[in-house]
């Protein structure tokens, strides 16, 4: 039983939010490719949900375009939220590698992006009174992998409910914490770049006497 | 291959040199005449270059006028028999003169009962439209005089002897105005309340009219404690006061609008109050984020000084202008307080202002009182000027249909000129053009508009597709239903690659 091709373990987990992780685990599936690509269309979630949306419903500043802030909301945050929850379960004695919390955890965003893409594309055809349509949609999206998500993290680590919610915090918690080190550690390396620079600018001019 | 490239670049010179002939023709077209660069706003609040409304055109001081030099002028009023009073702060009068700026007569001495009555430091002055009365706040004598044309005082408005006026606080009367029913209302610098407000028969009616505390996070902590602090604790906090507002006008509706000269505030800056006291402002329009004055940047907020306004002046067709002490600048809004103009700035040549202190406006003039120059600048408003206020006035009288083609010469001087596309757009929409009308309120970031562009236009595709429509769904149902038979007969079969769950 249970033979299925990595495609259909992703529907498989999507519609039997409780035991489809169970059966992802037992039968050591799930696919690394899968799960980028759906990181992959987080982020073009992202974009299309700042960029495609209905005029009349979001528009964002559009004198500058820097496709950094996108990157960052989607691929940086999940890569950290993997992170994070991984060093977090080393401290509980969860059973998640990196690897299996990566595909868990992309597999249960696929509501959420789907949802907010198919908020993006009807905001085209809706007005503002019908708006409570796409909100219904993006909210039990967003509930649906809340879901999942807690059920992945269940089935990864093995854990009890309480423990995984728990964890959850704690993970929100330490992803802070990594996001504040980063921004620290990104804003030390510029101001040694300049050290070094206005250092190799000095000596440039000297030696040019 | 070099051929190529040296034509390729000779291109790119030559579409260079273009762009560059014609951005200097337009900045000639635009800032020939002007001391400073004329700029607005768009949407997103940043400073676009724009065309001016108004242009400086003369510039009046007291020896030209004929009446010796103003000293410190501190304010200006135009009344209903179109003389300017003029409150001279340094010389103790108040000067008369036609709109052409030419010297009448002074007014230095009044009598009251037999005695004579002179004047102290005048900060304002005001002319009652329905009975001649003039008004002078004699502010360092702490009164207001009340008298005819000819000096002779018939009221005198002194500190009003009631519980509500704290008797400590000193009366120096700033400014003062009178609504059609004969109440009189005085702003007082020493009081944050509103402005104090008497009867036709000078009875202390109370306070008209106070401004809002701005919600700062220190009045949201303060709000906090005082929930668990004692008397005693709270007694020594610091109390939330408002600022009060400085100056007013009040237009022929009987509506006053105040504006609050204050670097720290942002709330009220700018007030139109009905005869009850309240702001009146929040219940207009639709897509309109109101500010006053400059929008303060961003980025490098703390090095740009904020505006602070001091006079406000309604024109004749309800345009509201604003004049910035700081900057010497004078906003002109419609009667929508949609941003119209921004003229001046500060300095010394024509146009712009070192102390500007008190505006008023005839027509289509504009004048602007220096206190420091000692000196009348008046303005004319320009041919630009003419057609944005034309189209305005059709606009904001609902005449969409007649307004279109002065909007789309607007857009003709100045491509930036954001109120344009909006008016455009909502001729458009009651033409029932609404994709068009889509386009315009696109382009100027209307979204609540173009949230009614895109119902019009919907309801529009789909009355004109609704047969279509039914045919396309009539046909997928039918096909369907002659799937599903086949299926079931087993006419057609469809072979499962995979013999899994699914």
């Amino acid at each position: 039983m249970m033979d299925l091709t990595q495609g259909q373990f992703v529907k498989h987990v999507l519609t039997h939010p409780f035991e489809g992780y169970e059966d992802l685990r037992w039968k050591k599936s799930g696919s690394m490719a899968i799960a980028w690509g759906i990181v992959f269309l987080l982020f073009v979630q992202q974009f299309a949900y700042s960029r495609f949306y209905g005029f009349q419903y979001y528009v964002e500043y559009e004198k500058i375009f820097n496709i950094m802030p996108y990157l960052i909301r989607s691929v940086i945050l999940f890569l950290t939220w993997v992170v994070a929850n991984w060093a977090m379960c080393t401290l509980f004695d969860g059973e998640g590698t990196m690897k299996r919390i990566f595909i868990n955890s992309a597999y249960a965003l696929i509501p959420y992006i789907l949802s907010y893409l198919i908020g993006t594309f009807i905001s085209h055809f809706l007005v503002m009174d019908e708006f409570v349509f796409i909100e219904l949609i993006q909210i039990a999206g967003t509930c649906w992998t809340f879901v999942l998500m807690i059920s992945a993290m269940k089935a990864v680590h093995q854990f009890s409910f309480i423990k995984t919610i728990v964890l959850i915090a704690l993970t929100i918690v330490a992803m802070i914490a990594i996001l504040f080190l980063l921004v620290l550690l990104l804003t030390l390396f510029q101001q040694i770049l300049i050290f070094i620079l206005s250092v190799y600018t000095e000596l440039s001019y000297r030696l040019r006497v | 291959m070099g051929d190529n490239m040296s034509g390729l670049s000779k291109k790119l010179v030559s579409i260079m040199t273009a762009a560059v002939i014609s951005g200097s023709l337009l900045t000639v077209q635009t800032s020939a005449i002007e001391a400073y660069n004329p700029y607005s706003y768009d949407n997103w609040g940043d400073p676009v270059s724009s065309q001016v409304g108004y242009t400086a055109e003369k510039f009046v001081d007291g020896i030209t006028m004929g009446c010796g030099s103003f000293v410190e002028p501190a304010d200006l009023y135009i009344s209903y028999d179109n003389l300017m009073y003029i409150a001279d702060r340094g010389n103790n009068r108040i000067v008369i003169a036609d709109l052409d700026l030419n010297y009448i007569r002074e007014m230095k001495e009044f009598s009251y009962g037999g005695e004579t009555l002179t004047l102290n430091r005048p900060l304002g002055v005001f002319v009652d439209q329905y009975t001649g009365f003039i008004y002078i706040c004699d502010t360092d004598n702490s009164r207001v005089l009340k008298c005819d044309t000819e000096g002779n005082v018939d009221r005198i408005f002194e500190k009003p002897v009631n519980e509500l006026y704290e008797q400590e606080l000193t009366f120096n009367p700033n400014k003062v105005c009178v609504d059609k029913a004969g109440n009189v209302y005085i702003v007082i610098r020493s009081i944050t309340r509103g402005a104090v407000m008497y009867d036709k028969d000078g009875e202390f009616l109370g306070f008209f009219g106070a401004n809002a505390v701005e919600q700062t996070a220190e009045v949201l902590s303060n709000a906090f404690w005082n929930l668990i602090s004692t008397e005693d604790q709270r007694a020594r906090t610091r109390r939330n006061i408002p600022v009060g507002f400085t100056n007013f006008d009040i237009d022929d509706d009987g509506f006053i609008y105040t504006v609050t000269d204050s670097q720290e505030t942002s709330t009220d800056l700018l007030k139109k109050l009905n005869p009850r006291g309240n702001n009146i402002i929040d219940s207009l329009g639709v897509d309109n984020e109101f500010f006053f004055g400059d929008i303060p940047p961003t980025y490098w907020s703390i090095y740009a000084k904020r505006s602070s306004l001091t006079d406000i002046d309604i024109g004749p067709n309800g345009e509201i202008n604003i004049l910035d002490f700081q900057h010497g600048r004078i906003f002109q809004y419609d009667k929508e307080l949609w941003l119209l103009f921004i003229m001046g700035g500060s300095g010394e040549q024509l146009g712009t202002f070192r102390s500007a202190t008190a505006i008023e406006s005839y027509d289509d003039k504009l004048y602007v009182l220096d206190s420091r120059k000692n000196s009348i600048t008046v303005f004319e408003r320009t041919v630009f000027g003419d057609i944005v206020t034309e189209a305005s006035n059709y606009y904001n009288e609902g005449l969409y249909a007649e307004s279109l083609e002065p909007w789309r010469n607007v857009l003709k001087y100045d491509g930036n000129y954001v109120r344009a596309y909006i008016g455009i757009g909502n001729a458009l929409y009651n033409n029932f053009q609404y994709e068009e009308a889509m386009e315009y309120f696109r382009i100027s970031l209307s979204q609540g508009y173009y949230a009614r562009a895109f119902e019009g236009f919907r309801d529009q595709w789909l009355k004109k597709n609704f047969n279509n429509i039914l045919f396309v769904i009539i046909g997928i149902i039918v096909i369907w239903i002659t799937l599903r038979i086949l299926f079931k007969k087993g006419i057609i079969k469809i072979i499962r690659p995979n013999k899994g769950r699914f």
